[in-house]
């Protein structure tokens, strides 16, 4: 058991390494990472402890994946296995755990706590043969398979929208926005195979566009229901929805831009820094975006001429 | 036509392909056979021009690449996008509109699943049908019988000499000498990178007989198996 963890914890490590980052600097930026958000979450809604809960099982959920439980069960046997599994979540729920514990939300921490040990004894079989139904089928890849991903947080977004017109807290009906925006973003963090770029018969600068057009086109949509609920509901604040969706679709295409950037390899830690820059000061966006756009033509052109 | 001329390629001091000369024909079909990591796929790879290469590949039609079908040995499928979607996905990429992608589903996949949890051979299939679907003029299809049930395999080999009645360029890979033969007009044997023998229809029992000759020699023998 003891060498699992360490072999988890030198995988971990090489993961920070190849993305060009020290494993100590990663932790440290992480953890700050994680308070900051974690604050922000909290100054921001009274419902932040319920988010904050979904949030944590659906990170550790991730580890009870079928083929990977059944994976273990080979190696170590049924007891171990076990043993494990509640050691790996419970180690995963620490962060969430401390924090809502400083919170003083002793039954939410509870709760996670009963939850998470459940999760442990588990197995979720990953290949459910319902598929979900989703708008974006004419236009796959990333919103198709994205939204699949995250569809309960686009069902959270639109929930905390509700709440936020009842309560009549604005805010938090910016936060809903914020959820899907990042949910957005997310279908773009990864490069795909090689494949799903040279299949195209456009060269790589219509590429980028028609990617760009079309996350626009299906991450305006996703977002609108919320904006105008908002606009109807607090219609002194449309100049601020209205600068929230521009700041949005700047960031979704310096995201699919960076992302195509660094193709084929992932995004490395200094375009990482760049896209944090850019949420402390947005206006960079101006310049990044044609600086990455030209960047990314250049690495995808041996496989789009 | 696709004319290759002193096509090389190397990865760092490794020569996969030495000085490789051939020229394919339209209405053709052409199998390629050779041991592992003699070369094929890297072959493919330079053609569809998913690699760097030294020599030449030009055809008679403007960029191979943009009216090329490649089915690869084991095609990658994102999670959660189901086989109908993966279809619409690779005709968006070449423009092609298909009003109603069921009815050309001829291998009766189940397209409204997700791809990723399709059997193997079900997925080599998923991608055949989506290639041929986009309306290319060149197929490189790496091992398509690989995986496949016996009756989808009459199918592909059906399909094959459909495209080669279009005039279109099929070229083949495949572990399955009986399936080259069958489809293929000319088979070139590819060894260490370089085309070491090539054969038309007629010389296909020949070429078997030396290749089982090559491959099998006296090893059975060196097993002393009682």
């Amino acid at each position: 058991m003891k060498e699992y963890f360490e072999l988890q914890y030198r995988m971990i490590n090489r993961r920070f390494k190849d993305a060009g980052i020290e494993p100590l600097l990663a932790y440290l930026i992480l953890t700050v990472g994680f308070v900051a958000l974690s604050i922000y979450l909290f100054h921001k809604t009274e419902f932040a402890q319920y988010v904050y809960m979904l949030f944590a099982l659906t990170l550790i959920g991730n580890l009870s994946e079928s083929r990977r439980t059944e994976f273990l069960k080979v190696c170590f046997g049924t007891i171990k296995l076990k043993k494990i599994r509640v050691t790996e979540n419970l180690v995963c729920l620490l962060p969430f755990l401390i924090f809502l514990l400083s919170k003083r939300f002793f039954v939410s921490a509870l709760l996670l706590c009963v939850l998470t040990t459940i999760f442990a004894l588990v197995s979720f079989r990953a290949t459910i043969h319902s598929t979900l139904w989703t708008p974006f089928s004419k236009g796959p890849f990333e919103f198709t398979s994205g939204y699949r991903n995250t569809f309960y947080l686009l069902f959270l977004a639109y929930t905390l929208t509700v709440i936020a017109v009842y309560v009549n807290n604005f805010n938090l009906g910016l936060f809903s926005m914020i959820i899907v925006i990042l949910s957005t973003l997310s279908y773009y963090t990864k490069p795909e195979n090689e494949y799903y770029v040279w299949i195209y018969n456009v060269n790589a600068k219509k590429f980028l566009i028609n990617k760009i057009k079309l996350a626009l086109l299906f991450s305006t949509s996703l977002a609108l229901p919320i904006a105008i609920i908002l606009a109807v509901f607090f219609d002194g604040n449309i100049g601020l929805l209205l600068l929230f969706f521009i700041v949005g679709w700047a960031f979704l295409i310096s995201v699919i831009v960076t992302k195509y950037s660094a193709y084929p390899n992932e995004m490395n830690i200094t375009q990482g820094i760049l896209l944090a820059l850019c949420i402390w000061f947005p206006p960079i966006l101006v310049v990044l975006i044609p600086y990455l756009f030209k960047k990314a033509e250049n690495r995808l052109s041996s496989l789009l001429k | 036509m696709i004319a290759i001329r002193n096509l090389s390629k190397k990865y760092g001091t490794n020569e996969v392909l030495k000085n490789i000369n051939i020229q394919f024909e339209k209405g053709k079909v052409y199998g390629i056979v050779g041991v592992n990591g003699a070369g094929k796929t890297t072959l493919f790879r330079c053609i569809a021009d998913l690699e760097n290469y030294e020599g030449e590949i030009s055809s008679s039609r403007g960029p191979i690449k943009n009216r090329l079908g490649l089915l690869l040995t084991e095609p990658f499928f994102f999670q959660k996008i189901t086989g109908k979607e993966y279809i619409q996905l690779l005709c968006n990429a070449r423009k092609i509109k298909i009003a109603d992608i069921e009815s050309r589903n001829i291998f009766d996949l189940p397209l409204n699943q997700y791809a990723s949890t399709y059997s193997t051979g079900m997925k080599k299939k998923l991608a055949l049908t989506a290639i041929l679907l986009q309306s290319n003029y060149y197929f490189i299809l790496d091992e398509p019988f690989n995986g496949v049930d016996i009756q989808s395999n009459l199918i592909i080999a059906e399909i094959i000499n459909k495209l080669k009645e279009l005039g279109k360029i099929v070229i083949i890979s495949s572990h399955i000498f009986s399936t080259l033969s069958d489809t293929c007009d000319e088979i070139h044997l590819l060894s260490n990178g370089s085309f070491i023998k090539f054969v038309h229809k007629g010389e296909f029992p020949a070429l078997e007989t030396e290749m089982k000759q090559m491959t099998i020699g006296n090893k059975i023998d060196n097993l002393e198996l009682t």
